[in-house]
């Protein structure tokens, strides 16, 4: 049984690993074998980007050698996939390399797309890549007050980041003693203040307290970055003096130009996590186009339902689970707070208040999050 | 069975009530003391140990190892071993360096050390050969 893993990130690794685990006695007499094709030998920490953005953490800490995070067992290789032939069951490699497969898993991630929106890519700062995050970290050193703007396009990652960014900067002011001289203008693109209603239920109350004016359905539509406006759909405009952008975000680019999925999204079923009309092919992560948020832990618990699934089918001909939506969001509510959202098909958020030891939880998982790719937690 | 206008029927006295305060000074002394380096630096610690743990105890090599070493003769030899490694190096640090040749190689050859060391090492190597073929031989059997 050939099993070959496309994207080494958190739902790759994850899918790789415990895999690895479940199969080593069929990997070892040789019944089964896993590959992995990813596009860096570099594995990054994303969550971390946010901290790395305030100063709380330094790039190396965001990264470990992909080789180091998975089983031994398990064949690595450093090229990316251009090519899909799915109804041949195998796909080709930058290199030109051929690899077949009896079961492939697709785990390519997503990626920011600032180009969508005009203006943008020039006018807003972000802290979605290592050198943005740094950059927007030496914007806020030497900003001494003046209007913050934070513009939200849709589709994004990590649901929860615009409104962690908002509390870190109402925090990072606050510390810096300048907070009274520093006005952040929250935008988001629909009827309230956060997509997930219990968030936003929560959130209100804490952004009145704060003393954030915020600006619901407004969907960007351009960055004057000349004259520091950034202007919505619906025909509003917001002069600012430093603008933070959550980008939109889309799919990889070999998923839309290999006719998998619009917008580089693959149609996936909501529970066995196959792609649609194929048995053969799984998908994971961000790179499905579920109703899901595209964080790394709906990719964690997706990654398991994966794995389990793909061992029993292997040892028993069926599979075993059902994905339910589950995502466990933390959420830091300052630099020193922080809460946590949980969350599946089914039930919504229900969120508990702040604490410190909630907050410690979180850095403690910042280090964590290595022993959970590795398939242990 | 207890009413909601019953109250339970547990006293505390003075002496647990200032140790229940004492646990809670401990608690927010602790609290107060911790930063974010620290539980950082202990989760980081503590996530590579489980790691470093996880790989051991799947390592079907290194339990083999451990289970040889846990056993009473392994570790005579290991006793052994140790006060060898010991003594050897005390031997090796005060005799002055050898001046080679053939003389020299032909005296250590004919010492029963020597010969004893010979056969040790072609024992051992002579099972790792055997240990080594069968393991391959059941791999291979089983594809």
């Amino acid at each position: 049984m050939r099993i070959l893993i496309v994207g080494g990130g958190t739902g790759g690794t994850i899918v790789a690993n415990n895999l690895a685990r479940r199969l080593s006695k069929e990997i070892r007499t040789r019944k089964a074998r896993i590959t992995m094709l990813s596009a860096s030998d570099q594995h990054m920490y994303q969550p971390g980007l946010l901290y790395l953005a305030f100063g709380q953490m330094t790039p190396d800490e965001l990264y470990r050698d992909q080789a180091s995070l998975l089983e031994s067992s398990i064949i690595f290789h450093v090229d990316p996939v251009e090519e899909y032939k799915i109804e041949e069951k195998y796909v080709v490699t930058k290199s030109g390399k051929r690899h077949n497969y009896d079961v492939l898993v697709i785990a390519t991630g997503s990626r920011i797309a600032p180009a969508q929106i005009p203006g943008m890519t020039e006018g807003a700062d972000t802290f979605y890549t290592e050198e943005s995050a740094i950059k927007l970290f030496k914007k806020l050193r030497e900003f001494e007050g003046g209007t913050i703007a934070i513009v939200v396009g849709v589709p994004h990652k990590c649901p929860i980041a615009p409104v962690e960014l908002v509390f870190s900067l109402n925090d990072y002011f606050k510390k810096r003693g300048i907070r009274d001289k520093v006005h952040i203008k929250y935008h988001y693109p629909i009827g309230r203040i956060h997509t997930i209603e219990n968030v936003a239920t929560w959130a209100k109350p804490e952004f009145d307290r704060m003393g954030i004016e915020y600006e619901t359905l407004f969907n960007v539509e351009e960055v004057d970055a000349e004259n520091n406006v950034v202007k919505s759909l619906e025909g509003t405009e917001t002069a600012y003096d430093l603008l933070i952008a959550i980008p939109p975000h889309c799919g990889m680019e070999e998923i839309e130009a290999n006719n998998l999925g619009e917008d580089g999204w693959i149609p996936t079923d909501r529970h066995s996590l196959l792609m649609d009309g194929r048995d053969d092919v799984y998908v994971v992560g961000d790179t499905t186009n579920l109703p899901v948020s595209k964080t790394g832990s709906a990719a964690h618990f997706e990654a398991e339902v994966i794995a389990e699934n793909i061992a029993s089918v292997i040892k028993m001909g069926t599979p075993v689970r059902d994905y339910d939506g589950k995502v466990y969001c933390f959420i830091e509510t300052g630099h020193d707070s922080a809460t946590y959202a949980m969350f599946d098909y089914k039930n919504p958020p229900d969120l508990t208040n702040p604490s410190k030891p909630m907050h410690w939880f979180k850095m403690a998982y910042n280090q964590m999050y290595w022993t959970s790719v590795r398939g242990l937690l | 069975m207890t009413t909601e206008n019953e109250t339970p029927d547990v006293e505390f006295s003075d002496v647990d009530l200032q140790q229940l305060i004492e646990v809670a000074q401990l608690i927010t002394a602790a609290r107060d003391a911790m930063s974010d380096e620290i539980v950082t630096r202990l989760s980081g610690a503590l996530s590579e140990g489980v790691s470093l743990l996880d790989r051991i105890t799947r390592n079907e090599g290194l339990m083999q190892l451990l289970q040889v070493l846990d056993h009473p003769d392994t570790q005579n030899w290991l006793v052994a071993l140790s006060e060898s490694l010991h003594v050897a190096s005390q031997e090796i640090a005060s005799t002055p360096p050898t001046k080679g040749g053939v003389l020299c190689l032909t005296r250590v050859a004919t010492e029963p050390g020597t010969l004893e060391a010979l056969r040790f090492v072609a024992a051992l190597c002579g099972n790792m050969s055997q240990s080594l073929r069968e393991q391959h031989r059941k791999g291979i059997n089983n594809t």
